[in-house]
């Protein structure tokens, strides 16, 4: 074994980052921002073509975005959407992976080949086969086949966290020390399991609402403008405008990052109330 | 009449058998362990009396009240996991709680219970603390407190010092058994850990390959072993193959050994000869013993124990003999060394040697 890399003890040696790491770095951080600036931006430039700094800045976007006739009722749409998604996948997918994993481990595989399925499945043919399945119930083309349609989309993103948060804990013998204990299923699972894998819940909560509220393709062919979300009005008005439509992006940030920050708000306050229990220690 | 009873319990894994036709009757305030080696079905028949195995035939009764189906959660069987399994989620007093809660307890009565039960276990300075913020000894005296809150009918426990330090392992098993005397509650311990087992338990059950081995007191377990395979798990026992040779004698290979009397054996029949170490003497010279077994051979190793030494001495070429030197009887050993060693009859163990 070399002892060159290896420091006795385990000491770090205090390396400055090369160049390229610096340089590496630099372009990620610049290739993830740069577009988020440059909406941003563009939603409050008065003209911005003949430049490289726009000419003048105004909030004059912002008022017509609010002002945009669909705006409050796509907005609304969107997040009831959204919010539907995050609850009727985590009604499904907690109980299923727990279940899975604490009593069924042998359908463990077929559910992880379940859950890689939608992305195998271009969303154009998830929605075209969707409509046509459905064209003679009363769901076709309806808002209540599209929620099912986005929670069939969105699932891997809520399932891998919580089965990830399940394999970390011993989900196993926990159940059978609540079990032991007197409680039933479902107090195992929402006093011990649940706060246990709470991390993964909220971080699978995050991906669905993001992903749903940015969702285009399915909305667009399965309801269409019988239920306008958010990203429709959005495409909509690159048509008309783009500076108001990089205002709409700019709103459509701003709620996904509040979501991210209540949600996560939320999950820490258990991680709060540890903490100090340690401090009063 | 048996408090816990289990009657020709079975249990097969995908067509391997784990536990079969398990018989045993526990008497109500006894502590009892199921010992053998692992995969022996020990922890299988542990789980099917706590309910999270359901047995293939037979049944368990507790109480005179027939619990082969009653799930889990409603058996009143306490149980303290190898992983300890206290909910990360909670501190130390809502772990101990849980049961107490889920009996729909007052207050005054969950809290008075919590502090009695963390007083058995004297951890009653940490409750407010979360499982990760103790010690693997604590953790486990947590679990042990939580399981007594709701004062179980049985209490159960799976290997529960496997994963402690050698130190709290001692220290914490004569814990469970002083709180098991005060509680005098039914126990079912189960361990891989001979010394464990043989310090604790009013009755042992040697188990292996799914089947009782045997079930007796320690002394009865460790003395007088029923086969072969108990004698050779339990304690080290040296194995002379012969055949019985005369009312008490059986003749080996390249010796001749005098056992106590053999009944119930045919002339000629293959046997084993179980001899402890512990109840070998070794002399520098040829002693004179009328009537003991006495065998020459050389030392080939030498192996400190603390209070023993263990030789390994190489009788002949089919036969190394392992024998126990005390400090007091330190006859001067040295590896190389042409030595005898002697046994009485009566510490010949003879068995049928069916394998």
């Amino acid at each position: 074994m070399s002892n060159k890399s290896n420091p006795p003890n385990g000491t770090p040696i205090k390396k400055r980052p090369a160049f390229w790491q610096i340089a590496a770095i630099a372009f990620f951080v610049l290739y993830m921002f740069l577009p988020i600036i440059s909406t941003y931006m563009f939603s409050i430039a008065t003209r911005w073509d003949r430049s490289i700094l726009p000419e003048g800045y105004t909030l004059q976007s912002y008022v017509r975005a609010f002002q945009a006739s669909y705006f409050t009722v796509t907005l609304r749409n969107s997040l009831i959407l959204s919010i539907s998604s995050v609850i009727v996948s985590l009604m499904i997918i907690v109980p299923t992976v727990y279940w899975v994993h604490t009593r069924l481990p042998r359908a463990k595989s077929l559910l992880e080949i379940l859950m890689i399925l939608p992305f195998g499945i271009p969303t154009v043919v998830l929605a075209l086969a969707l409509v046509r399945v459905y064209s003679l119930t009363p769901l076709s083309r309806s808002p209540v086949l599209l929620l099912g349609a986005v929670i069939v989309y969105s699932m891997p993103f809520m399932y891998r966290p919580v089965a990830n948060a399940l394999q970390a804990i011993d989900a196993h013998t926990l159940t059978e020390a609540g079990q032991s204990l007197g409680a039933n299923t479902f107090r195992i699972l929402m006093s011990i399991i649940v706060p246990n894998i709470l991390p993964g819940i909220l971080s699978g909560s995050l991906l669905v609402f993001a992903t749903v509220f940015a969702e285009f393709t399915l909305t667009r062919l399965i309801v269409g403008a019988s239920f306008k979300t958010f990203p429709l009005l959005l495409v909509e008005y690159t048509r008309i405008n783009g500076n108001i439509a990089a205002a709409f992006s700019v709103i459509s940030f701003t709620i996904a990052w509040l979501a991210s920050i209540l949600i996560l708000r939320v999950g820490s306050k258990d991680h709060a109330a540890q903490t100090e229990a340690m401090q009063a220690r | 009449m048996a408090y816990l009873e289990l009657k020709n319990v079975s249990k097969t894994f995908s067509g391997v058998v784990a536990v079969h036709e398990f018989s045993l009757d526990i008497e109500k305030g006894s502590l009892v362990s199921f010992l053998g080696p692992s995969g022996c079905g020990k922890t299988t028949t542990l789980r099917m009396i706590a309910g999270f195995e359901q047995p293939d035939g037979g049944t368990i009764e507790l109480d005179g009240e027939d619990i082969t189906t009653v799930p889990p959660n409603r058996r009143d069987i306490g149980m303290v996991f190898q992983a300890y399994a206290l909910f990360p989620n909670m501190t130390v007093r809502e772990n101990v709680a849980f049961g107490l809660k889920m009996k729909k307890l007052t207050k005054e009565l969950v809290d008075k219970r919590v502090n009695e039960v963390l007083d058995m276990v004297r951890l009653q300075n940490t409750t407010r603390r979360f499982p990760h913020q103790l010690s693997g000894g604590q953790q486990q005296r947590i679990a042990l407190a939580r399981a007594l809150a709701v004062q179980p009918r049985v209490l159960l426990l799976d290997e529960p010092l496997s994963a402690l330090d050698a130190e709290v392992r001692v220290a914490l098993r004569a814990e469970i058994r002083r709180i098991q005397s005060e509680l005098a509650i039914t126990t079912v311990y189960v361990t891989h850990d001979q010394a464990e087992a043989l310090s604790i338990s009013d009755r042992v059950v040697v188990m292996d390959k799914g089947i009782i081995q045997q079930v007796g007191s320690a002394i009865e377990i460790y003395r007088a072993p029923q086969n072969r395979f108990v004698a050779t798990f339990i304690g080290t026992a040296n194995q002379f193959f012969g055949k019985v040779g005369g009312q008490a004698t059986v003749a080996c290979e390249k010796l001749q050994l005098v056992t106590g009397p053999l009944s119930g054996f045919n002339n000629n029949q293959d046997v084993v000869v179980l001899v402890r170490p512990e109840n070998i003497q070794v002399h520098a010279a040829r002693p004179d013993k009328k009537g003991w077994n006495i065998l020459e051979g050389v030392v080939e190793t030498i192996t400190f124990h603390g209070a023993v030494t263990r030789l390994g001495v190489h009788i002949n070429d089919q036969q190394r003999v392992v024998a126990d030197v005390t400090v007091a009887n330190n006859e001067a050993v040295t590896l190389n060394k042409t030595v005898w060693l002697s046994f009485q009859p009566t510490a010949c163990q003879v068995m049928a040697n069916n394998t």
